[in-house]
């Protein structure tokens, strides 16, 4: 035992212990091959390697697998291969685990150093390849694509060689005499002064050993080829796992051809029979709710109500897609999968994005004229390349409209724009929010996981995410990252730059005059707050209080501190208690700001356009292992997920011309190709998940249940060939979205009634197989949007910025106006003028000016308002509106106490309650009706709920009317208003059968 | 121990049922404006915790939840000290560093961890004197008198350290998990894992400072991808405390009457035509419970109702300590009343002092200190501190050297690679100091928690294992700790 023991601890210092294979019982070729071939063998050999990982010889062993960590020390702690076994994480569940005697097999062999018969050569042999990564991230800043200080440009050995002002890099073969090496080892490089300023660290000890060496060993450069999809078979993903359904092309089923063929089939099987059809009034309702999420005008609901066309119901689904309002709903959900936002978030300030909104009205237009799907992809994806293909070089609105789709690759949290936070993690953290937006939102591929690891349950080994980085590298490149300010494009139609000229100036000129009175009054305001409640307080120290609310208040002095804090308290005290000035003041700062607010409504865009384009210059690419940034491995070339093709088919990329506006180079054109392979017609996944997305928002769930995840951990579809053929039906649509909404709201499926019976409850409670439409909330824009429509309320203006939101003290996030009282002509029913104050008396002069401004308001749609990721409108986030992180697949609905607070108390939808009550009172009058509780009752049914009203609830609400004239001393305005209020807040406006 | 037990939570089952039962019903029927107050709440539904986005028809709620295992803590108050306050200052004390006080850091300057250089300073001894106290000899600066008579409660974490310099991305990690925007945060997580003992009150109620949100604003409690549900909800200190509990407009009370007979009527009819419809349940209980809140919220927060004694405890009413005193107490009283998470925030970020750090740390001692002693005091003594977890902390600690600001070197700069925290209650040791740092404060040489690990370790006090408490988003399993797996800090828990 004692010799035994000593032996192993001997072999267990040898670099090469296979040379001793001899001495040692336990080898390699004789004892451990067999036990990996036999529990490893079916996921690690030669032809299949998972995890990148070949256990059948010591060639692969010595190779290790993507992480690259050391399966062939003796010291077990380190032994990443021991330490899966012994975690039993390998072999995984399932799988016929080893058996004790082979655990301890391998224990000793790996103690004895790993023996072997064959010597193997442990000398890796260094290439440019192990370099470069290094040079990317210490050196490329200043001396890469963006700058050559110094004249040197380190991205190729010629460049080294070649070096700059002050000589050659490197001199092959001895390093201390090399440039770099001396500059990096003295820390003259990176320079401490340029660190923050180019987001660069300085190499680790170890990175500067391994350019000692291969600068020692001659700076050899090996043919390294990145590692790309060929005509052989891919070892890293095996046909079985291609089996999935999902990654399978969909094919048209045997029987069926319809949407309630499909349905009809599985509810026979299920036992259950279709529901009746709903009520033509219902049917109006969901409808207009689904495909513009607001209720009908009044004259609609009466023209669908009373045709006596048999086919009066497609024809108003043509009629309701042809309103300009479907593009703002359907956008919408659009622009929730793209995690749109009017600011960059991340950090504090989170800084607003001026004109992000351009890509938001991009997406209206886009669904307003049925844009093909495949179309608004490649735009979306590759618009750049796009433009470069046709080589125009005059400005269209079609060149403007390519470049602004690619806004979709820039709309995650960024960060980046930061004093501080621009290193290349960062930077990374952008371009993985890219690619999940892409692979979850557009594939219904979970990718995220395979940024640091292979996939656990999908077949994504670790290598394809980072063939699809590659894809995105000539745009989103970390080591030659576009600043906020290199992002933007300044490119306009001749039409759109006379504009600016023509209407812009004075408005200019306006602006500056606001904002500088805006400026003035803030420090008037406060002033006079010092002085009226601090008057012994010197007027050099009120100036100095301005001066310190300048500075970052970690960088006050504590009597700085002390000052602002006086100030602070003093803008806390209640306005009854506040000077005239100071409130006088406030109202017109107020003012001011809702001019500035309409003045840069009425102003004409600037050309500014928020883009991504490839720059023609992209890095090379290389698998990061465990997705840490400086731990590169292989090198890879653009490609896609391996698991969606047959594996055997390279992916093709052809370079392309840049657009013309963009400069005189090739870019790369990989974004393109990657679009065209992903709209191709037998692309498995691309249709389905659309017009599961399609399906989803209109049936409330998806055929596959997670609209993000296709994947082998996701319940199958409730109705795969129904799936298949709606996919095939969109391509062969033309890939009309407009087509899929006619085939599924004209089915019997969508047209039946949503009521629950004991049956359903008992077999489908959660409804997968449709015996019935469900019954669904509105969500946080149609309710909303409803709200304002049918108080008359709306401002049906659509497009340009953003309308801002207002935080008030207390933390209530309200939306500014969009217009005031020019709304008339699109309302007029209105007769806004006549509409006294909505707060009664108010004594509180704060009060009455906003009461004021709110009655006299109209509101756009809740697609116009400004996203800004800190300031999220109350009344939408009470109501699920989602953040954006980088994306939102599947809203989550809530039922919570704050949305009944919300609708009881807030004054912003009683105040629309009483312009609800008064557009009643206004029609009835215009037109000439009988006025009675009975027709105002029965109006605003129609048009809160697109239903008459019937005998009982006429009853009902005459009897409730009648009580409440009396509360209201006989007002009976308020009284409409409270019942207008009343049933804002019932289930029956907030839910949809 | 279980006799200390009983009478806290029959005390936390008082409150919560108050309004459910016969006091709270009669109090109901004298404000009548409340919209169907008169129905009982739904019995708490158990509901297994790691729950699935995809499917789309649970209703997410604040229901109570069984966890993992028995917990030692059942509520939380978080003192959250925004801007990092000072290890080296305060609690742990480096005569290496005071010896060397004005002369250069030994060493390499880059090593400090910042991002920029040239603005570091020399080595900064600590500004205040620095004792032993209580029983278990745990050192505090002069600047907390109070906090420091409290030390044999209080377990004291050394070795904290966390992952970037910047308050933004520091703040995200100590509160998310993560150093990006957009995550649950552990109050979150927690009104997830757990729901609430209280259906009248949010679960996680956060109580900011009159004067002002703290940097990150309200991202600090927010529910990230989770429901909305779980995020925290901002109590105003004074007036009505939470958003639109109040109607924000005047109507005769006949009015809302007859109006809230009207819409449970209405709503009754809409539902009893449609069977089986669970949100349509589940709404009407919301609208039941907006009532109650009406009551228990502002009854929650009354101050009126504490002793003279209790108020001077805590210092309401004295002019540096008032207003952080009130929160501290609002904070006691919401956690009796089965809140399960408590976080109070200071403005913006008053640690952080980059400039006069001696000063400004002693000013916002001189606020906070008195008001947490007595929280610490005024649970013991009521027996809450058995199972209320408190937590004292920044999102980072601060460097051993000075930083020029201008042309003078007052303060310190940012340190994520120490920074101390102490936590007590709920089933931590008290008196105990953890980890150590080097001679100068700066990294931590011995027993490391990392911020996953405290979070970890958090989560397993309120009866959560960390691995077992996900969301499955997109096919993720999202955790607050993350991929790696992280530790529970066994040794701070008694």
């Amino acid at each position: 035992m004692l010799f035994r023991f000593i032996v192993l601890q001997f072999i267990c210092c040898l670099p090469f212990a296979g040379a001793f294979g001899e001495t040692s019982d336990v080898l390699f070729e004789t004892h451990i091959k067999p036990v990996f071939q036999a529990k490893c063998g079916k996921c690690h050999r030669e032809n299949e390697r998972k995890g990148g990982l070949d256990l059948s010889s010591m060639k692969g062993l010595h190779a290790g697998g993507e992480t690259g960590d050391e399966l062939l020390t003796a010291v077990l702690e380190d032994n990443a291969l021991w330490h899966q076994i012994e975690q039993g994480e390998m072999p995984p569940e399932g799988e016929p685990a080893l058996r004790e005697k082979e655990r301890r097999l391998i224990r000793s062999w790996i103690l004895a150093g790993c023996p072997s018969k064959t010597k193997i050569e442990n000398t890796h042999e260094l290439t440019q390849h192990d370099v470069l990564p290094i040079l990317l991230l210490r050196c490329n800043a200043c001396h890469g694509p963006q700058l050559q200080q110094g004249e040197l440009d380190l991205r190729t050995l010629a460049g080294m060689l070649r070096g700059g002002k002050s000589g050659p890099a490197l001199v092959s073969g001895d390093p201390d005499s090399s440039l770099m090496i001396q500059r990096i080892e003295t820390q003259a490089c990176p320079p401490s002064e340029s660190l923050l300023k180019f987001f660069v660290r300085r190499p680790s000890t170890a990175e500067v050993k391994t350019l000692r060496d291969w600068i020692a060993a001659g700076a050899p450069e090996g043919e390294v080829e990145p590692d790309v999809a060929t005509t052989s078979n891919d070892p890293l993903v095996s046909p079985n796992d291609r089996a999935h359904w999902a990654f399978q092309p969909p094919s048209w089923p045997d029987t069926g051809n319809s949407i309630d063929d499909f349905v009809g089939q599985k509810l026979t099987e299920a036992g259950l029979t279709w529901s009746m059809p709903a009520d033509r009034h219902t049917l109006i309702r969901r409808v207009y709710l689904d495909l513009l999420g607001m209720p009908p005008e009044l004259d609609e609901l009466e023209r669908w109500a009373s045709s006596k066309d048999r086919n009066w119901y497609s024809r108003m689904i043509d009629h309701v897609l042809s309103s300009p309002r479907y593009g703002e709903r359907w956008g919408r959900y659009w622009l929730d999968l793209a995690g749109y936002a009017d600011s960059e978030g991340g950090i504090s300030a989170d800084p607003l994005r001026p004109v992000a909104w351009k890509y938001r009205d991009y997406v209206i237009e886009a669904f307003n004229e049925d844009k093909p799907y495949d179309e608004f992809l490649i735009e979306q994806l590759a618009g750049d390349e796009l433009l470069g293909q046709s080589g125009s070089k005059t400005v269209t609105d079609d060149t403007i409209e390519k470049l602004v789709a690619t806004g979709f690759l820039r709309m995650g949290i960024d960060e980046t724009g930061s004093r501080t936070m621009n290193f290349v993690p960062e930077r990374l953290k952008v371009v993985a929010d890219a690619i999940s937006v892409v692979s979850s939102g557009l594939m219904g591929l979970t990718m995220e996981c395979a940024r640091c690891h292979s996939h656990k349950y999908d077949p994504i080994p670790q290598r394809d995410y980072y063939r699809l980085k590659a894809v995105f590298q000539g745009a989103l490149d970390e080591h030659d990252w576009s600043s906020f300010k290199q992002r933007k494009l300044n490119l306009a139609t001749e039409t759109h730059q006379a504009q600016i000229a023509r209407f812009n100036p004075p408005l200019e000129k306006q602006q500056k005059r606001l904002v500088a009175r805006q400026k003035e009054l803030e420090a008037e305001i406060r002033l006079n707050l010092l002085r009226h409640h601090h008057p012994d307080q010197s007027e050099t120290d009120n100036q100095t209080t301005l001066r310190a609310l300048r500075k970052a208040d970690n960088t006050r002095t504590l009597i700085e501190k002390k000052l602002v804090e006086r100030l602070q308290k003093a803008e806390l005290i209640p306005d009854s208690m506040q000077p005239t000035n100071v409130l006088k003041d406030r109202t017109e700062a107020e003012q001011v700001r809702k001019d500035l607010h309409r003045l840069r409504q009425r102003m004409i865009p600037p050309k500014t356009i928020r883009a991504l384009w490839d720059q023609g210059r992209p890095s090379p690419t290389y698998v990061l292992r465990r997705g840490e940034h400086d731990k590169p491995g292989t090198l890879v070339g653009p490609g896609v997920p391996s698991v969606l093709t047959d594996g055997k088919t390279p992916f093709e990329v052809t370079p392309v011309k840049a657009a013309s506006h963009l400069g005189a180079y090739t870019s790369t054109g990989r974004r393109l190709a990657f679009a065209k392979w992903l709209t191709s017609p037998d692309h498995p996944l691309t249709a389905r998940v659309m017009v599961n997305r399609i399906f989803a928002k209109h049936f409330g769930t998806g055929l596959a249940s997670d609209p993000g995840n296709f994947g082998r951990q996701a319940e199958p579809p409730s109705h795969p060939q129904l799936l298949d053929w709606l996919a095939l039906k969109f391509i062969h649509s033309g890939w009309s979205i407009k087509a899929m909404h006619r085939l599924m709201m004209n089915s019997r499926t969508y047209q039946q009634s949503s009521r629950v019976t004991a049956k359903h409850h008992q077999i489908d409670a959660t409804n997968r197989f449709l015996a019935r439409m469900p019954l669904q909330r509105l969500d946080a824009e149609a309710l909303r949007d409803s709200l304002l429509f049918v108080s008359g309320r709306m401002s049906l203006k659509s497009g340009g910025i953003p309308d801002a939101v207002s935080v008030s003290r207390n933390g209530m996030v309200s939306v500014y106006p969009s217009e005031e009282n020019n709304h008339a002509a699109t309302h007029a029913d209105n007769g806004i003028a006549s509409i006294q104050t909505a707060s009664g008396k108010s004594d509180s002069r704060e009060a009455a000016t906003i009461a004021k401004s709110e009655i006299d308001a109209c509101w756009r749609r809740s697609i116009y308002l400004q996203y800004r990721r800190t300031e999220i409108a109350t009344m939408m986030d009470t109501f699920d509106y989602p953040q954006m992180g980088p994306n939102c697949l599947d809203r989550s609905v809530s039922t919570v106490s704050p949305q009944a607070l919300m609708m009881l108390n807030d004054k912003h939808v009683h105040t629309l309650s009483l312009s609800f009550a008064n557009r009643i009172i206004n029609m009835i009058k215009n037109r000439g009706l009988n006025d009675s509780n009975r027709t105002r009752v029965d109006l605003v049914y129609r048009m809160a709920l697109s239903r008459p009203a019937d005998p009982q609830e006429i009853e009902f609400g005459d009897d409730s009317l009648r009580k409440l004239t009396n509360s209201w001393h006989g007002d009976e305005t308020k009284a409409l208003a409270t019942y207008c209020h009343t049933i804002f807040n019932t289930a029956a406006f907030l839910y949809v059968d | 121990m279980t006799l200390e037990r009983k009478p806290v939570s029959s005390r936390r089952d008082f409150f919560a049922r108050t309004s459910d039962g016969l006091l709270g019903a009669a109090l109901l029927q004298l404000l009548t404006s409340d919209v169907h107050a008169d129905r009982p709440p739904k019995a708490a539904s158990e509901k297994a915790i790691g729950s699935d986005s995809s499917n789309r028809t649970s209703n997410y709620d604040l229901s109570p939840k069984p966890g993992h295992h028995k917990p030692t803590a059942t509520s939380v108050i978080q003192l959250f000290m925004n801007g990092g306050p000072s290890q080296m200052d305060l609690f742990d004390p480096k005569p290496a560093l005071d010896k060397l006080d004005g002369k250069p850091y030994p060493g390499s300057i880059e090593e400090i961890g910042n991002t920029n250089v040239s603005d570091i300073g020399v080595m900064m001894g600590g500004r205040y004197p620095i004792q032993r106290h209580g029983e278990s000899g745990m050192w505090m600066a002069d600047t907390l008198p109070h906090t420091s008579k409290m030390v044999d409660e209080i377990c004291m974490i050394n070795s904290m350290w966390t992952d970037h310099p910047n308050h933004d991305n520091a703040l995200y990690k100590i509160h998310s998990g993560r150093l990006f925007m957009g995550y649950p945060t552990l109050g979150a997580w927690t009104a997830y894992g757990l729901g609430s003992e209280n259906q009248n009150l949010p679960a996680y109620v956060v109580l900011g400072d009159p004067l002002g949100l703290p940097k990150n604003g309200t991202r600090n409690w927010t529910s990230g991808f989770l429901p909305p549900v779980y995020q925290g909800t901002p109590f105003r200190p004074s007036g009505s405390p939470i958003l639109n509990l109040r109607k924000q407009y005047e109507q005769p009370s006949e009015v809302s009457l007859t109006a809230s007979e009207m819409l449970k009527q209405l709503d009754e009819k809409h539902r009893s035509r449609r069977p089986h419809q669970g949100m349509l349940d589940a709404r009407i209980e919301s609208y039941a419970l907006a009532a109650r809140m009406q009551l228990t919220a502002n009854e929650a927060l009354d101050l009126n109702l504490e002793s003279a004694e209790t108020l001077r405890l805590y210092g309401v009413g004295e002019p540096h300590t008032d207003s952080y005193a009130k929160r501290c107490l609002m904070a006691r009283r919401l956690v009796e009343r089965g809140v399960r998470f408590v976080q109070i925030f200071l403005e913006e970020q008053p640690w952080d002092s980059h400039v006069d750090l001696a000063s400004n740390h002693r000013a916002i001692c001189q606020r906070t200190d008195k008001p947490v002693a007595a929280l610490l005091q005024d649970l013991k003594r009521s027996g809450l501190l058995d199972n209320t977890l408190v937590i004292w902390g920044g999102e980072f600690g601060r460097t051993p050297t000075s930083q020029r600001s201008g042309d003078i070197y007052t303060g310190r700069d940012h340190n994520m690679q120490a920074f101390s925290t102490w936590m007590a209650g709920g089933g931590v040791k008290g008196g105990m100091s953890y980890g150590k740092t080097d001679d100068f404060g700066h990294k931590v040489i011995e027993n490391p928690v990392s911020v996953h690990d405290f979070h970890a370790t958090i989560l397993h006090m309120l009866g959560l294992h960390h691995q077992e408490l996900f969301f499955l988003r997109s096919g993720l399993e999202e955790r607050l700790t993350g991929v790696k797996i992280p530790s529970v800090v066994h040794d701070i828990l008694s």
